[in-house]
């Protein structure tokens, strides 16, 4: 009764909304357009994950024909683990007085949607989600919220994670989670003059004890 | 044309106090919580802390949970405030809420433990930032919607935010947002690495500062509609009027001189609850105690409030930095300060810095009255976000 109520105030609020369209989504990027894409001499302290994030980042914002988005958005189960694993490994095998400055900093989950930020310049609202294998459609309900209240005209929403070689050996290593591998961008704006591939309706995100469940509603176009 | 979204709730668990009254007390009294570490296992004894005064097992116990190493810290703090949060705001029994919960560390503490042995395979997942939250979530059962938001030091102000937009856009009704982060080795070896840690109580905006104290900590609000705080009766504690999300965009983890995503972020905050900068009549500021954040900090103030800002202060020299829980804490600060009429102080100041403000270290007047409340929480990557609380009435 409550979700029925919650639905129907929901619907009259969406009513003369803004429409939210995507115009880019790109899923892979291969090592030559990552040297196009991104400066070798800027990105020589990058990790694997970061470049592979950002070069899809940029890609999908030429596709999707926006410069400077109003918002970065990144979703990722893990953040860049590699990072993260190297400090347990050098904590473990040299002790407390190692000193790693880069890989934590870069093992902060934020990095990507920073490190976006940081190579676009661009001082937009900026926020990762990190909840497990629905980050991705946290990060996208933000983003829609956004831009359909009229707070935001376009957006660039990211799923990023790693599957390392540790990880390959050890696919168990974190109990019954693990991430997938991808990296992957999409473009959202209520522009309707750029080509959309689809228009998103909803974004619906629940959760039962012990897990979380996403729809993305689409209107095609 | 919205329905204001109030606070009708606050769970707080910090090196201060186990619950509101014990923080309330020692914010009121400025006393610090930081002190030598004793709950966490590591070699780093020379860094003071600001540790939570209670062990797991002393949690298990509260919360009537089995004591088992694979809970983590992370998730204890949080179920602790979470709880307190539900209770103040007479929702113990109710379905259907929202919870929305900020860490980065998350339960590193039990997988340092284990490394490197793998986290054993018939326990709970604990590792990864939504475990926890679900963790919390499920221990009440009353949550249909969960979300974690990892934007490192504002995360758990980013977790306010985003519960704001979810009650205007009619998505939720009542949304539980805050955040939640323990100690670890791995958290305060990472600082160490970067060298801004200080071995000395830390001293915001002070000319002799050099670094901060870690803390942990963990804090939620109740937030809902105004409509159906009033349909209720719940008691209404402020109104989160404004918000501000920007981006530093300058690097990983230093800050701008000119600490430009804090100017934006507290700009769009002031202009988004409809106020300007003279209506503000307190900032909590993020003042960690290290030389860049708190020089670009004051930069950015100066270029929004003038010479002319209203009082300041950080509670960081009372709780240490609680990273990822910082903003939920010190939006709830802030509502003990609307309520109860007083200006936390900025503890461990005693030099003036040409290239800092001056924060409040003086006397609280009987006739204060605070109508609008600014709180900054920034991280890493220049993730820089501030709101504004405004008294209810």
């Amino acid at each position: 009764m409550l979700l029925d109520l919650e639905a129907m105030i929901h619907q009259l609020l969406s009513h003369d909304m803004n429409r939210v369209f995507v115009t880019a989504i790109v899923d892979s990027v291969s090592e030559e357009e990552i040297k196009n894409l991104i400066s070798p001499v800027k990105s020589r302290r990058f990790g694997f994950l970061q470049k592979r994030a950002l070069a899809i980042a940029i890609k999908a914002l030429e596709d999707g024909k926006v410069d400077k988005p109003d918002m970065i958005l990144n979703g990722t189960f893990m953040g860049c683990i590699d990072n993260s694993l190297k400090i347990l490994e050098n904590m473990h095998s040299e002790g407390e007085s190692v000193s790693m400055p880069t890989a934590f900093m870069q093992s902060t989950h934020n990095t990507i949607s920073s490190l976006i930020a940081i190579y676009t310049n661009n001082h937009a609202y900026n926020a990762t989600y990190s909840h497990g294998d629905i980050s991705f459609e946290c990060a996208l309900q933000d983003a829609f919220l956004h831009l359909k209240s009229g707070l935001a005209t376009s957006a660039l929403v990211c799923k990023n994670d790693e599957i390392t070689s540790f990880m390959q050996q050890n696919p168990d290593f974190f109990g019954t989670i693990t991430p997938k591998d991808i990296s992957e961008a999409w473009v959202l704006t209520t522009n309707p003059n750029i080509t959309p591939i689809f228009e998103i309706q909803d974004v619906v995100i629940s959760h039962k004890k012990g897990y979380d469940s996403a729809k993305i509603l689409k209107i095609k176009l | 044309m919205h329905d204001r979204v109030v606070i009708t709730g606050i769970g707080l668990v910090t090196a201060l106090g186990n619950n509101v009254t014990e923080n309330l007390h020692n914010l009121t009294n400025a006393v610090s919580g930081i002190k030598q570490m004793k709950f966490l296992v590591s070699e780093q004894k020379q860094f003071p802390v600001g540790e939570v005064k209670l062990s797991n097992q002393e949690m298990c116990e509260i919360l009537d949970l089995p004591y088992d190493c694979h809970i983590s810290r992370t998730s204890l703090l949080g179920i602790l405030a979470l709880k307190e949060a539900l209770k103040d705001s007479g929702l113990l029994d109710t379905k259907g809420l929202g919870l929305i919960s900020g860490t980065t560390v998350a339960g590193m503490d039990i997988t340092e433990q284990h490394y490197p042995e793998p986290l054993p395979p018939n326990k709970p997942p604990v590792h990864d930032c939504c475990s926890n939250t679900n963790f919390i979530a499920d221990y009440f059962g009353l949550f249909d919607y969960t979300s974690t938001i990892s934007t490192a030091c504002s995360s758990a102000l980013n977790s306010l935010i985003l519960a704001k937009m979810l009650i205007e856009n009619g998505v939720k009704y009542k949304v539980v947002a805050g955040g939640t982060e323990a100690l670890s080795k791995f958290h305060l070896n990472g600082f160490r690495s970067l060298m801004i840690l200080d071995e000395n109580p830390c001293r915001p905006f002070d000319k002799t500062r050099s670094g901060l104290n870690l803390g942990e900590g963990a804090a939620y609000l109740v937030l809902e509609s105004e409509s159906s705080a009033k349909e209720r009766g719940a008691k209404i504690l402020g109104v989160l009027s404004g918000t501000g999300n920007a981006c530093d965009a300058f690097h990983q983890t230093a800050t701008s001189l000119s600490g430009e995503g804090a100017f934006l972020a507290m700009n769009k905050a002031i202009t988004s609850a409809g106020i300007t900068p003279k209506d503000v009549d307190y900032i909590s500021a993020h003042g960690t105690g290290t030389p860049d954040n708190d020089s670009s900090e004051s930069a950015a103030i100066l270029r929004l409030f003038g010479d002319d800002y209203p009082p300041i202060s950080s509670t960081k020299s009372l709780t240490g930095h609680t990273t990822s829980a910082s903003g939920s804490i010190e939006a709830a600060f802030c509502l003990l300060a609307i309520n109860n009429y007083f200006i936390p102080q900025n503890v461990g100041y005693s030099a003036p810095d040409e290239n800092c403000i001056v924060p409040f270290v003086g006397e609280n007047t009987e006739d204060l009255k605070l109508n609008n409340v600014m709180c900054n929480a920034f991280g890493f990557g220049g993730n820089d976000s501030s709101i504004i609380i405004s008294r209810y009435e």
